[in-house]
């Protein structure tokens, strides 16, 4: 193991070594943000603030596109934000390399 | 709890919560509970027109399980304070 | 849409990795095993995650180190470090000889 997970035991540890660090967080529903984490509990109930969220919306195939499928980006930002745990996939904080 | 607790701090305040459905709506928050069900007054639903069903509702009850999202007021949040509960909170975790 | 999240785990502190014994060729003893080695951690989603296993709890909430996301075969993402939620996990698998 590396310099990285030194005084990691268990997986929460590395969410809360992200406290006051802009965190990237994957969503269902093909969402992401990254904001600044505050807080957080064992489901992974998040509370950020200045926050950028990016939804991927997979446009249905019409008939003109020549591409199978092509993805548009919608982004938006918010202040503050509570983020219900059960939506989390993934949580990773600034990486420190 | 500790969310609990934050939720409660903010009876009174504006939210906007976003549901798993994709509906937002803004209103007072008046109540929460442990499970994060919440109570809202005077709400106002973001894009009526696609929702017009909730046209005349004034005030609702949310289960906690369909939010996606709770928009807060930057102002009444005191992130130095959160910072500190939740490293608090996650002390106690894993002495237990 | 996100149809059918599962419930939240219980509110109590996530238990530790392993059960009490971890006999011989248990899933405990895979875990055990395997902290600190090259895993791939698939996700119900079908997505992949590559990298070294920090650490796991009763959840299976995992922490990985050097971490490649794979979508269909490509590597659509790299994390430094990153933590997944246990309820998305579908298999931990070893990659790298035991």
């Amino acid at each position: 193991m590396d310099g990285v997970s030194q005084g990691i035991q268990e997986p929460f540890d590395l969410v809360r070594l992200s406290l006051n660090e802009r965190v990237f967080v994957k969503l269902r529903g093909d969402r992401q943000l990254t904001g600044v984490l505050h807080a957080y509990d064992g489901h992974m109930n998040l509370i950020l603030s200045d926050v950028e969220e990016t939804i991927m919306i997979v446009e249905p195939l019409d008939g003109a596109s020549d591409v199978p499928s092509t993805v548009k980006v919608a982004k938006r930002n918010m202040e503050m934000l509570f983020v219900r745990g059960d939506g989390v996939i993934l949580v990773s904080p600034p990486s420190r390399t | 709890m500790l969310i609990f607790s934050v939720f409660k701090t903010l009876t009174d305040q504006t939210v906007t919560v976003e549901l798993k459905n994709d509906l937002s709506i803004t209103g007072v928050l008046k109540s929460v509970d442990q499970f994060l069900n919440i109570r809202l007054d005077s709400i106002k639903v973001l894009d009526e027109a696609r929702h017009p069903h909730m046209m005349a509702v004034k005030n609702c009850f949310i289960r906690g399980s369909v939010v996606r999202y709770v928009q807060l007021p930057a102002a009444a949040v005191d992130t130095q304070l959160l910072e500190d509960a939740t490293r608090r909170e996650a002390a106690n975790q894993t002495k237990k | 849409m996100d149809d059918d999240s599962p419930p939240p785990p219980p509110a109590s502190p996530p238990p530790p990795p392993s059960g009490p014994s971890g006999a011989p060729g248990s899933p405990t003893d895979f875990l055990k095993g395997v902290v600190g080695k090259k895993v791939v951690v698939r996700l119900t989603s079908g997505v992949d995650y590559r990298g070294i296993l920090s650490c796991l709890d009763g959840y299976m909430n995992i922490a990985l180190e050097q971490t490649e996301e794979h979508v269909n075969g490509r590597v659509t993402n790299r994390y430094g470090d990153a933590f997944i939620r246990g309820n998305n996990v579908l298999y931990i698998s070893a990659a790298e000889p035991l």
